[in-house]
């Protein structure tokens, strides 16, 4: 059954070329424009590059995952899904994390290319590295748990950003502190373990949440 | 697996159900057997759609409650989802898969279908003579095909409950015909089944028992 549901996810991913080109697309327009905006100066750039970076997946994520049910929405799959005596949680638990494959993760293989573009010392590009790897999902999750909230509203694209920024930030606080630390010669790890464990836990509890919120969805 | 059960009774205790601040629907009471179909009518915006997704469990009611073998669904909705089979006026197709890959998937969802339901999933869309749509995105075929494409699912389905939302939408004379064989079948072999319709079937399907809501 999971082997069903995780084919016909990635079935209609690849039909849909675009959902996995937008972000990548998207990625290397912001990341090519500043470097034009703002001239060669090469420690500039080596210092507002991870913030950039952080910037566009944050956007991304937003885009990809602000109309993540519409379509299961709009043709009543969601009805499905509550009616089948399969665990809801655990096709959720996929979703997200298929979401996550299709936005993040292909930016994230980009990394080491962009660091070599921007000549980024190793070491500084392996925290970026870390930190997408472990902050992208928490994004995504929340991002999707945004877009739940929205399903009953017609016209919800300015509220999914909304509700979710503030809950990004402390995500944000402690990516952009490691990646600080880490070139200015500091220890970085205390802020990974913080964003691990925010990732922890995130993840596990975020499938509850969305199988209640999309039972509210249904009930209004 | 549990075994399905034989002998099913859903009864409808004094259900009410809000929106809001808006009654959809008030005081309904009713029981339907195995071996009966609940016709319900009535006119548009009646509230038959939140009727019958209250039944399914997924529609929380204001008062009152709905039963199944005087166990309440709420109370132990796995062994109700176990025994009912949904299938909405939305047609729950996806748009960026094929007649074939859509149903192949909704059986995944679907306990009582057997593990590989090709042969199956053939017979049922030759059933209903859309089995040259086979390979066809849903996005692209008739809004009567998509009907059809859905309620394909009753043939490869097992479940004894059916709970159908405008089934007969949309469908041909031709399909239409094949749908009450269908209902007639269900009914005979002991299955139950609630759906609403504008279309007033109650003579082509027998122990058909017709409920009209009114507008509220």
């Amino acid at each position: 059954m999971l082997r069903k549901i995780i084919y016909k996810e990635f079935k209609s991913y690849f039909r849909n070329l675009n959902s996995i080109f937008l972000p990548l697309i998207f990625f290397f327009l912001i990341i090519s424009i500043f470097p034009l905006l703002i001239g060669p100066d090469k420690n500039l750039l080596n210092k507002i590059i991870p913030g950039i970076v952080w910037i566009t997946v944050i956007f991304t994520t937003l885009l990809s995952s602000s109309n993540f049910f519409k379509d299961e929405y709009n043709n009543g799959f969601i009805e499905t899904y509550l009616t089948s005596e399969t665990s809801l949680e655990l096709i959720l638990f996929l979703k997200i994390i298929l979401c996550w494959i299709f936005t993040c993760l292909p930016i994230i293989f980009f990394i080491p290319i962009v660091s070599i573009f921007f000549d980024i010392p190793l070491k500084n590009s392996f925290v970026i590295l870390f930190t997408l790897i472990i902050g992208s999902p928490i994004l995504v999750s929340i991002g999707i748990f945004g877009s739940s909230l929205t399903l009953g509203i017609p016209k919800n694209n300015v509220l999914v950003p909304v509700i979710t920024l503030p809950f990004y930030i402390p995500i944000l606080i402690f990516s952009a502190s490691a990646i600080e630390s880490v070139s200015s010669g500091l220890p970085y790890e205390m802020q990974l373990y913080i964003l691990t464990a925010l990732l922890c836990f995130v993840l596990p509890i975020m499938p509850y949440l969305l199988k209640y919120t999309l039972t509210l969805s249904i009930n209004n | 697996m549990e075994e399905v059960l034989n002998n099913l009774e859903i009864s409808i205790d004094r259900a009410s159900c809000f929106k809001g601040n808006n009654m959809i629907f008030e005081n309904i009471s009713y029981s339907v057997k195995n071996s009966e179909m609940m016709l319900i009518m009535g006119p548009n915006g009646c509230g038959k759609t939140t009727f019958i997704k209250s039944i399914c469990g997924i529609q929380k009611l204001e008062s009152g409650s709905i039963k199944l073998n005087s166990i309440d669904i709420n109370s132990d909705s796995s062994e109700h989802l176990n025994n009912i089979l949904y299938i909405g006026h939305k047609n729950s197709l996806n748009n960026d898969l094929t007649v074939f890959e859509n149903l192949e998937y909704l059986c995944a969802f679907d306990k009582s279908v057997d593990s590989i339901p090709e042969q199956e999933i053939k017979k049922s869309l030759e059933y209903f003579g859309i089995a040259k749509f086979k390979d066809y995105l849903v996005s692209k075929i008739s809004e009567g095909n998509k009907k059809k494409t859905s309620l394909a699912r009753l043939l490869l389905s097992k479940k004894k409950i059916w709970l159908l939302d405008e089934p007969l939408s949309f469908i041909d004379s031709e399909g239409n015909v094949k749908i009450l064989d269908l209902f007639n079948k269900h009914i005979t072999n002991g299955g139950l089944i609630i759906l609403s319709s504008h279309i007033d079937i109650s003579k082509d399907v027998t122990n058909t028992k017709k409920y009209y809501m009114g507008n509220s």
